[in-house]
């Protein structure tokens, strides 16, 4: 009897005992000290320091084609044209830094959509401007507006920039074409007025929402953020790539869709896209290196075959963007000519996806749906 | 022997015992899923899980269960959320049970992207309450047919629910004896660390340490709980633990509803006498309306059923609890490692064990021409399908499947489906998951050995 009880008292010391046993072990193994982290101070970072600026510099680049789309139209020139399509520039690179940050006030002002949605459908926006008659704010017309409507406007209306000037001077359309033009660019400046505002702390104070709601699920500002911020690299892979390469058609070869189709600045974009999305990585601003989700990975010694996670994301982020800039301009004809250099590009970015969706996500027991789990 | 243990068994399961602690699981049980069918419905799962998605991973044999349609599915909630209020009140009991376990079974047969172990747990205990009289005491049916009224039963109406607790934690227990759980302290060292952000507790959440005490005491919770709710002596203590571990989940994980379900289903471990406490202060505060018996001592009213029932109803128990000791067991018959390729892994009470994490290029090829179609999942799938789809060998061979016969109706016929896929378990970094070379559109969907799912390997093998 004695001795059963004896016995019976000596099970959860034994238990005890092998449980610090393993974490004394363990803790002999670990080398790597764990680098000081706060998820909040990486929002604070990601906010102010990233998406706040760049929603202001392009707004910015916005106004000034919008008043280059009004200073054209009083009185359209060869030189006006001009400048007007070297703002449409500036504002399409400048909307890259943009595109990742789908949530919250973009979510909800359907800001991606309607800005880039592409390839804009040409034969709409000629009726509309023919017939005077189309609402913009259809879910249904996202196709005939944004950025990639104004590339056609700009771009894609003549086959040099004599024709182009014509269609908005002496084409029998020309007036209800200049008219399309304002209502365009109006739609974009007050989409991004809009969604700043609701950012800023004089405005709708979204900011403060995001840097105060440090879980990790995902309405957590890092769940959102995350999601889209891999949803981002995948339209880059999956539409500005994958699909001109023929990659959903069986090889069949579309390089018309490819983004900014008629300025042929395709790859400028995208390259501003990966990088912005590097940058978003590592957290780093133009001026200084902020807490991003190298920071994160580093402090929870996040391993991928047996070395640092880290440094396998920042060497593919180097690779994918060194591949994207080998393709020779324009995308829509190394698509045609010399499709073995962006498909290498598309490789190695579907590599950078394979990183970030499966290893950084799952290092962070980020998860990326709404529903209840029970861990499997 | 057997003859006297046979007795003896029949003896204890047969002795009479007051129906109190059956009538707060049945009013319970009514309650908390009353609230869970709004919940769900409130959350716009009901359109998200089962209006919106235009494919569905049935489990393997009941495809014939199809999502009912917009008006089809809130109808369905709709009878779920009245029979639970029906069944809480004990009125049209029996057609009240019958009728949510039907209903709940067939909207968690619809997609096994949704399974829980929660959710087959509420089919379980609703199955078993079909079972039991217990509407015939307080509740509305005994009110309006007084001759209903028992007060006693039989003990093993009430022994099946704490046998089927007790398996349910003993189970969990059992999956947590492993190298990653105990040795490795994953994933609750992944998981715990995103609770950081957490008042007072949050600044340990990153401490490795903490990981290992988790996985050792939830080990330790599981294997024996059950044991110590059973024991008299130690009730008290165990229930209070059951309270903390299950609040401590609902903090640290998105589980919705199961920690609530949970705490108040184990109070069928108490005593007789508990139960019927309880029952007398609601008596008490429903007898203000005169509605219910207000007299305090009460003739006992046996339950008397037919031997042919007692028959039936011995022979259904005996297969339900064989099958249940069975099933978690069957993941041995398989090769390989068992999270990884997730043969048998489901209904054996296997929680919150793997943090997995995937990512699947499926290409549908036409093995003639050459000609090669990357798919876009979100074009077929909800991100939810998804990310389960990712990580599921037996669900990519459905998507599979489902994108031959889709390609087909483009007119694109007799394509081969191999997919590209990569997976990460419990922080091993991702490496590749499926044979890419296997047309997956050839193979069957059943029960033996998905050969084509490639094997595990640790840094070490590689």
């Amino acid at each position: 009897m004695n001795s059963s009880m004896t016995i019976k008292k000596l099970y959860p010391l034994g238990f005890i005992i092998l449980f610090f046993f393993i974490i004394a072990c363990k803790d002999k193994k670990k080398d790597t000290p764990k680098a000081d982290f706060d998820r909040k101070e990486m929002l604070a970072n990601m906010g102010n320091n990233m998406i706040i600026p760049a929603y202001q510099n392009f707004r910015l680049a916005a106004l000034n084609l919008d008043s280059a789309i009004a200073v054209f139209n009083l009185n359209p020139d060869a030189t006006k044209l001009l400048f007007v399509q070297n703002s449409f520039k500036d504002a399409y690179l400048e909307w890259q830094a943009c595109s990742a940050f789908e949530f919250g006030p973009a979510e909800q002002a359907y800001l991606k959509m309607s800005l880039n949605t592409f390839p804009a459908n040409t034969t709409k926006i000629n009726d509309g401007i023919t017939s005077g008659f189309y609402n913009l704010n259809a879910l249904a017309n996202l196709d005939m507006k944004g950025l990639p409507g104004l590339d056609f406007l700009l771009f894609g209306i003549g086959k040099d920039n004599s024709e182009i000037l014509a269609k908005y001077v002496s084409d029998g359309d020309a007036t209800n074409r200049r008219k399309y033009l304002v209502d365009l660019s109006a739609d974009i400046k007050i989409k991004i007025t809009n969604v700043l505002n609701s950012w800023l702390p004089t405005g709708g104070n979204y900011i403060n929402t995001f840097v105060n709601s440090p879980g990790t699920d995902i309405g957590s500002a890092i769940g959102l953020f995350t999601n889209q911020f891999i949803h981002d690299l995948e339209i880059l892979k999956n539409y500005k790539l994958g699909i001109p390469l023929g990659k959903q058609s069986g090889g069949v070869l579309y390089p018309e869709k490819v983004e900014a189709y008629y300025s042929g600045i395709s790859l400028e974009l995208a390259t501003i896209n990966l990088q912005t999305l590097e940058r978003i990585y590592l957290g780093k601003d133009k001026l200084n290196d902020g807490q991003g989700y190298d920071d994160y990975l580093i402090h929870l010694g996040a391993q991928y075959n047996g070395n640092s996670l880290n440094d396998a994301i920042k060497a593919q982020f180097s690779t994918a963007i060194s591949k994207l800039q080998a393709v020779p301009n324009p995308l829509s004809a190394s698509i045609v000519n010399n499709r073995i250099v962006p498909e290498n590009a598309y490789k190695e970015i579907q590599k950078l996806v394979i990183l970030l969706k499966t290893d950084m996500c799952s290092s962070m027991g980020i998860l990326i749906t709404f529903v209840d789990n029970d861990g499997d | 022997m057997l003859k006297i243990l046979k007795d003896k068994l029949s003896t204890l399961l047969n002795v009479e015992k007051h129906i109190a602690p059956l009538v707060v699981l049945r009013i319970t049980f009514g309650a908390m899923m009353f609230i869970s069918i709004l919940r769900f419905v409130a959350k716009g799962w009901v359109r998200d899980f089962y209006i919106d998605p235009q494919f569905h991973f049935t489990f393997y044999g009941f495809d014939w269960i199809k999502p009912l349609g917009e008006l089809g599915m809130y109808a369905l909630f709709f009878l779920m959320a009245i029979a639970s209020l029906f069944i809480m009140l004990g009125f049209f009991y029996r057609l009240s049970i019958v009728s949510f376990f039907l209903s709940f079974s067939y909207v968690e047969l619809i997609d096994k992207t949704y399974y829980l172990n929660h959710y087959y747990l509420i089919s379980i205990i609703a199955f078993l309450l079909m079972l039991v009289p217990a509407h015939r005491y307080f509740s509305v049916a005994v009110a309006r047919k007084p001759s209903l009224k028992l007060t006693h039963v039989p003990s093993w109406t009430i022994t099946i629910f704490k046998f089927q607790f007790v398996l349910v934690y003993f189970f969990a227990g059992l999956s947590k004896l492993t190298s990653d759980w105990l040795f490795d302290a994953m994933p609750l060292k992944i998981w715990l660390p995103t609770n950081a952000h957490l008042p007072l507790i949050g600044p340990l959440m990153d401490k490795e340490w903490l990981a290992y005490v988790f996985s050792w005491f939830g080990m330790l919770f599981d294997l024996s709980i059950g044991f110590l709710l059973l024991n008299a002596s130690t009730r008290r203590v165990a229930y209070f633990l059951v309270i903390i571990f299950h609040l401590c989940t609902g903090i640290f994980f998105k589980i919705g509803m199961f920690p609530y379900i949970m705490i108040l289903m184990t109070l069928i471990f108490f005593s007789e006498k508990f139960h019927i406490a309880l029952i007398r202060m609601g008596n008490n505060f429903f007898s203000r309306f005169n509605r219910f018996d207000k007299t305090q001592t009460e003739t006992p009213v046996f339950y008397r059923i037919h031997p042919l029932k007692v028959k039936v109803l011995t022979l259904v128990l005996g297969v339900f609890f064989l099958l249940q000791l069975a099933i978690p067991f069957r993941y041995l018959l398989y090769p390989g490692k068992l999270y990884w390729t997730e043969e048998g892994y489901r209904f054996s009470w296997r929680v919150m064990l793997m943090e997995k994490g995937g990512i699947a290029f499926f290409y549908v090829k036409d093995t003639m021409s050459g000609r090669t179609y990357e798919v876009i999942n979100s074009d077929f799938l909800s991100a939810t399908q998804e990310r389960m789809m990712t990580t599921q060998p037996d669900m990519m061979l459905q998507y599979a499947h489902f994108l031959k016969s889709e390609y087909a109706k483009k007119g694109l016929e007799n394509m081969a489906v191999t997919v590209e896929s990569f997976v990460t378990l419990n922080g091993s970094g991702s490496r590749p998951f499926i044979d890419k070379n296997i047309d997956l559109a050839k193979e069957k969907e059943g029960f033996s050995h998905n050969t084509w799912v490639l094997p595990f390997k640790t840094n070490l093998d590689q």
